[in-house]
């Protein structure tokens, strides 16, 4: 048998465990989960999920609100999974139980990505979004060229209603990018001809090439693959 | 073409073989048969960047640099193989499951240009087409014996060797006034931006408005002719081109089969004794080479018109308002008994029903509560149907799953500019840049992959 816990459903003293980040849900939803849980016997069919730090040391990475009613209850022990502890699955497990909102990559997601989670952030109550119409959003998005963006910055230039400042701050919870570095290679005619003008002119501002605005599309071509 | 071999390989498998046997035995010989030699055959092809992988991927090599087996790019069909002891008759929860994996491969990226799917077990085989995002049955789910497997395999030989270019989409529903005509005009002239070739086919000689809203007149009688004088190709002065010039040294055309003064004024009756349901898809048939878009307008109510364009269509939109509890009660027969009626005369699976969505009113949260309560109510009286039982709930809530209870439905919200813009004769998507975006919203949500 292994000597390491991870993996195992442990019963644990509360002492031992530290609370980590704690949880953020209100004082009547951890008061009535508590008792609750007191009226059907006091075991936590649902388990907290920790990781070890140190010899009968834990710390809770997933399902803080469990714990919390734990604590409201004053159980002694308290049934809990014990993780690893790599920084992967800290994220992994706080997404898996809703604590932690999962990120989609806007540098290549589909169209189905990115307005589901529009969605999701548009319809969230009291949301910075309200009032930005979804299609137009996805539309506009979804045809700029992502891929080339270092922030998030870009989107308030579409025209769909999302402004800097509180709405693309909300925009931050659901999209992060990876820019390719380079995706155009220079000498690469194949890869810019089939951009459009306005990526090309996006290109060209990003290599501080001048007087872009009134080349023709054959034009920037060749000057972008000089550079 | 010679299927002794697949014969004699259908006759080797034992009752239960498991899905590894069905391969080796079986499907690779169906592929061979079909055409498709080693070189252009991946087994556990990679759909996508996720671990998802297909039984198997095919390819004609057409020249020598470009061998699937060694690129492993641009499948053209692929086929999701099962055991003999998975039971894949029509409407089995293991037949729903597979047509289910095969759709979604065939969306993946790596998947984009397949043409087609599809699914056996050495019992039963089915094709499906696929056409942009939407993906519907070019056969039925066939039973396959030793005595008509010669007969299957030409059949799906025939298909897959003679693609269509079009996809033949009738606009439907049998309630007046959901705005199919609105929905159709703007779709084609969305299509048309995006580069598709778009065909119109005005088949509501009652109304006429499409015809009208385009500034074109229904006179003489070249639609019918066409219709009634079988045989005959299509006249020359049937086709009318709609061009718009957004700006100098740019056009967009889609072209339109207008409606015409004779179909307007002889009796349905008389109508029939000449030309049948199936005239229009046979008379369309040469046109489905040519176009990549073919949209029929059709009138409402469920007699020779809206018929003949459901027998013609390969799969059918149903617009819908939600403030109108008969539009969606009216989509769910269109979807629960006029369209298998279809199918039944058809025989090849097909036409099937898209999602239903919402068409043009502005909707506050009350009454989209009422609206889903009455879908909801629609949906659970399909499932109690005595004659008819049916699971409509894919067609209201395409997002639903027993463990995701996602209701979202599409909507195009209402905008005065829409509706307005048929005094300009023209589609308000050429007009007006919120409509474009919610009509393109709408071909990507459907159509385009």
């Amino acid at each position: 048998m292994s000597v390491s816990n991870i993996g195992n459903l442990m019963c644990l003293y509360m002492h031992e465990i530290n609370p980590g980040k704690g949880t953020d849900a209100p004082e009547f939803l951890i008061k009535s989960a508590a008792k609750a849980l007191m009226q059907s016997g006091g075991r936590n069919w649902v388990p907290v999920i920790v990781k070890e730090i140190g010899e009968d040391e834990y710390e809770v990475i997933g399902n803080a609100f469990v714990y919390a009613i734990a604590e409201e209850v004053g159980l002694e022990r308290v049934w809990c999974i014990v993780a690893d502890s790599s920084d992967r699955t800290l994220e992994l497990t706080q997404i898996l139980t809703g604590e932690l909102i999962p990120k989609v990559n806007l540098s290549t997601a589909t169209r189905d990505e990115i307005q589901a989670a529009l969605r999701y952030v548009i319809e969230k109550p009291n949301s910075g979004l309200s009032g930005v119409k979804l299609a137009i959003a996805t539309n506009r998005i979804e045809e700029a060229p992502r891929q080339l963006w270092q922030s998030l910055e870009p989107i308030t230039k579409l025209k769909c209603g999302i402004t800097k400042g509180k709405k693309l701050n909300a925009l931050k919870e659901v999209f992060y990018l990876t820019p390719e570095v380079n995706t155009v290679s220079n000498n690469d005619d194949e890869s810019l001809i089939s951009l459009s003008l306005t990526q090309l002119r996006k290109l060209a501002k990003d290599k501080g090439i001048s007087g872009y605005s009134k080349k023709k599309k054959q034009e920037l071509i060749t000057l972008l693959a000089e550079v | 073409m010679d299927c002794s071999k697949i014969k004699q390989a259908l006759l080797s498998l034992p009752d239960g073989a498991s899905e590894p046997i069905v391969c080796s035995l079986f499907i690779s010989e169906l592929l061979k048969v079909l055409g498709f030699d080693a070189m252009g055959t991946i087994p556990e092809f990679k759909t996508g960047s996720g671990g998802n992988k297909v039984d198997y991927a095919v390819r004609k090599n057409l020249n020598n640099d470009d061998i699937f087996i060694q690129t492993k790019s641009n499948p053209y069909l692929l086929l999701e193989a099962k055991g003999k002891h998975i039971n894949l008759s029509p409407n089995s929860g293991h037949y729903n499951s597979t047509v289910k994996q095969l759709k979604g491969y065939l969306l993946e990226p790596n998947c984009k240009s397949a043409k087609w799917g599809i699914i056996s077990n050495a019992n039963h085989i089915q094709l499906f087409r696929k056409h942009g995002k939407v993906i519907h049955p070019a056969l039925p789910c066939l039973e396959i014996t030793p005595d008509n497997l010669d007969k299957i395999i030409t059949a799906i030989k025939h298909k897959i060797d003679n693609p269509k270019k079009a996809l033949t989409v009738a606009i439907y529903n049998n309630k007046g006034g959901v705005g199919k005509t609105t929905t159709t005009v703007n779709l084609a002239a969305i299509l048309t931006r995006l580069g598709k070739k778009t065909l119109i086919v005005d088949f509501d000689p009652n109304q006429q408005d499409l015809t009208h809203s385009l500034g074109l007149e229904s006179t003489g009688d070249t639609f019918y002719s066409w219709l009634v004088n079988k045989n005959s190709k299509p006249p020359s002065g049937l086709i009318k081109p709609c061009k718009v010039s957004p700006k100098k040294g740019m056009v967009w055309q889609f072209d339109i089969i207008a409606n015409d003064e004779k179909l307007q004024y002889i009796e349905e009756e008389n109508l029939r004794q000449l030309i049948n349901f199936s005239r229009l898809r046979q008379a369309l048939e040469p046109l489905t080479y040519q176009y990549d878009y073919i949209l029929i307008d059709s009138p409402p109510n469920w007699r020779f018109f809206s018929k003949s364009a459901i027998y013609a269509a390969d799969i059918v939109l149903i617009p819908t308002k939600h403030n109108s509890i008969f539009s969606l009660e009216n989509a769910a027969t269109v979807i629960k008994r006029f369209i298998p009626e279809i199918q039944r005369q058809r025989k090849d699976g097909s036409p099937i029903a898209l999602p239903i969505f919402f068409n043009g009113e502005s909707m506050t949260e009350a009454a989209k509560l009422v609206a889903y309560k009455a879908i909801n109510k629609i949906i659970a009286q399909g499932k109690k149907d005595k004659h008819y039982p049916i699971d409509l709930t894919t067609y209201f809530y395409p997002k639903f799953s027993p463990a995701k209870k996602d209701p979202h439905i599409f909507s195009i919200p209402s905008y005065a500019t829409i509706a307005n813009a048929a005094f300009a004769r023209l589609p308000a998507v050429y007009k007006n840049k919120i409509a474009t975006e919610h009509y393109l919203a709408l071909a990507k949500e459907y159509f385009l992959q």
